[in-house]
């Protein structure tokens, strides 16, 4: 078996490798090899020695998945604009400002996830639409329990205020 | 989410905002030292864009638009925006009208929103 050198995505001239590792290096049916005996570059699949790597049965799975999740298309992630400019504007009215800062950081990965989405950047954005989910709902379940500790608050002084307000008729009477 | 799950922490939110109404109609949060006051007024003297919203909706609830509009005009007007978003986002309003979605909560909305907030909170000070 002949030893290849191949050249690699970025250009660079790699090698020696057997086919066997080859594969493992995740060449493509158009990467150029060569070997000694052989007159110029070639490209991997018109390869005598080489072409079998890219018959179905040899097809390394990593390569056929890369392949799959380029060609069908993915619906956008969710974007979480709406509620991460609910979250914004809404801890304003129970003065807890600070809350609507985590929204705005929650706005701005929320409108990266159509950016990334158009220019065709699935990961970007994906990882975007993640960080605004995190950011919207720490802000979201922060929100509830700071509206929860009021609730509770208000309830307890109100039966405060009003057992003082009984015992001071009592005393009164 | 299971869907008792979701039926469930919609009616605590529903129970949530219905306490919340009632204790905002009950009380006056002018005269009430028991409601929060802002951390950024009390700390830096200027209001932030939310101070005077309590009281906003305070007045609202009484059916006081004008007082309503003085003490936080920002919010008054953001209060149809917020039914407004939590109608597309959770009620359905997505499937049904999604080009309000996209034009009301898209990318330069979010943008803009964030700049009148800027400018109300610059601007009431100010003035």
């Amino acid at each position: 078996m002949n030893r290849y050198f191949y050249i690699d995505a970025e250009g660079k001239q790699k090698g020696t490798f057997s086919p066997e590792e080859l594969r493992q290096e995740g060449i493509k049916r158009d990467t150029l090899v060569w070997t000694q005996g052989m007159e110029q570059w070639k490209r991997a699949e018109e390869t005598d020695e080489l072409r079998f790597l890219f018959s179905g049965t040899y097809n390394s799975p990593p390569q056929v998945t890369v392949e799959s999740s380029a060609t069908i298309p993915q619906p956008m992630p969710k974007t979480w604009l709406v509620e991460s400019i609910l979250v914004t504007i809404l801890p304003f009215m129970f003065c807890s400002s600070v809350l609507s800062l985590l929204g705005i950081i929650g706005i701005i990965y929320a409108a990266q996830v159509e950016s990334f989405y158009n220019r065709g950047d699935y990961a970007a954005s994906l990882e975007s639409s993640r960080s605004a989910a995190k950011w919207t709902k720490i802000a979201m379940w922060i929100a509830i329990g700071w509206v929860l500790l009021l609730i509770i608050a208000v309830v307890l002084v109100f039966v405060f205020v009003g057992s003082f307000a009984g015992v001071s008729d009592l005393l009164n009477t | 989410m299971h869907k008792g799950v979701k039926i469930g922490i919609g009616a605590a939110i529903i129970l949530l905002i219905i306490a919340a109404l009632y204790i905002f109609y009950t009380f006056n949060p002018e005269m009430q030292p028991l409601f929060p006051k802002c951390p950024f007024l009390l700390a830096t003297g200027y209001e932030c864009p939310g101070c005077g919203s309590q009281r906003a909706i305070h007045s609202l609830l009484h059916f006081n638009v004008g007082a309503a509009l003085r003490y936080n005009a920002f919010m008054v007007l953001a209060l149809p925006y917020i039914f407004l978003g939590i109608y597309q986002e959770y009620l359905g309003g997505k499937k049904r009208h999604p080009k309000i979605g996209k034009f009301f909560f898209g990318r330069w909305s979010a943008i803009a929103i964030l700049l009148i907030i800027v400018a109300f909170w610059v601007g009431r000070n100010l003035i």
